[in-house]
């Protein structure tokens, strides 16, 4: 019986693991140079395939770049000393759950948006210091000096 | 609107420094460097973006279309594509690939590949490999002979078999997610009971 339960406890903590997996809304898919993503304020070096959470914050160096595709296909890439949070995202089409909403605190941004802002483009907006930009699509970009 | 190289808001940076001169001694504009630009899409197309701050909100939508970031609305510019390249070059440089997405087609009421998508596997094992940390989604799908949640279970079934094929052709499962949509999400709109190979598929989205 005790068995029974580590091994439940055991099944538990790996189903946590593949729902934690499951929950990432993006994914890192090119790096130049430094750059990190951290979530909680836990800061980690940013490498391909590094998963992205809501709330994180996306970094580079003086010499970095960071380039990450979202699950809805939403695509950003940083030039250097640059700072974005991931403030909130929801995307399930299904029920219509969709929002992307982003933070850029300086540096350089490429903007290429995806079914979120083709699907309710009032869904997403990208803050900066001085204003907001709202997204109807497709291609942008932008420099926030602070 | 007229052409602006480099440095973006020129005047209206000259305008703030005679107003903020006075209180500090002003080095440069940089303050007044933040702004957006909107260009043109892979396809050639244009988008539309909105730009709103303290003075209003300003809409770009020609190409290469810019606006200071909490200027007065309606000021724009048009950006020359050297200077974007100059300040963006890098950011453009990090651009991920686009996400692409494969179909493969199944005989009906079966888990087997058609013949031609069978054929087609190893392209698509090749275009997934050449990305870097590849996170895909699998969607199966039926047509709508049958009941509802026979086909939902079919679904499923096609989509695991996606996903077993990628898994034995050493595609890393650790970003794959899988689902099923039974014949809710008809590729070929049909009434129901219909055989329809188009909508006997697997809709497979590669990022």
């Amino acid at each position: 019986m005790l068995k029974l339960g580590a091994a439940f406890a055991a099944l538990c903590i790996w189903a946590g693991a593949v729902w934690a997996q499951a929950d990432a809304i993006g994914y890192v898919k090119t790096v130049q140079g430094g750059a990190s993503v951290s979530v909680g304020g836990r800061a980690q070096p940013a490498q391909p395939g590094t998963p992205l959470y809501v709330g994180a914050v996306l970094r580079t160096d003086k010499d970095g770049s960071l380039g990450v595709t979202f699950k809805d296909n939403t695509i950003m890439s940083l030039g250097p000393d640059t700072e974005i949070t991931v403030d909130e995202y929801l995307f399930l089409p299904g029920s219509g759950e969709l929002k992307l909403g982003a933070n850029m605190l300086r540096g350089t941004l490429n903007y290429i948006s995806g079914l979120i802002a083709k699907l309710k483009p009032e869904a997403v907006s990208l803050k900066t210091p001085k204003g907001i930009i709202g997204v109807r699509g497709t291609h942008f970009l932008a420099k926030v000096e602070e | 609107m007229k052409p602006v190289e480099g440095l973006v808001g020129e005047n209206r940076c000259r305008r703030w420094l005679a107003l903020i001169a006075v209180v500090i001694g002003v080095t440069g504009c940089a303050s007044g460097r933040s702004y957006v630009v909107l260009v043109p899409d892979e396809d050639g197309t244009t988008g539309r973006v909105s730009v709103s701050g303290a003075k209003g909100t300003t809409w770009l939508d020609k190409p290469n279309e810019g606006t200071v970031i909490g200027a007065p609305a309606g000021e724009k510019f048009v950006v020359a594509k050297e200077s974007l390249t100059k300040e963006f070059g890098p950011a453009l440089a990090a651009t991920p690939m686009k996400p692409i997405t494969f179909l493969f087609y199944f005989e009906t009421g079966r888990v087997t590949l058609t013949r031609e998508s069978e054929a087609s596997v190893p392209s698509v094992l090749d275009a997934i490999r050449k990305r870097p940390a590849p996170d895909i989604s699998i969607v199966g799908h039926t047509d709508t002979v049958g009941k509802n949640e026979d086909n939902v279970a079919l679904g499923w079934g096609r989509a695991r078999f996606v996903a077993r094929l990628f898994e034995s052709n050493r595609i890393g499962t650790d970003r794959i997610s899988i689902e099923s949509h039974g014949e809710k999400n008809l590729l070929v709109p049909t009434p129901d009971n219909t055989d329809e190979p188009r909508n006997r598929r697997v809709e497979i989205m590669v990022r």
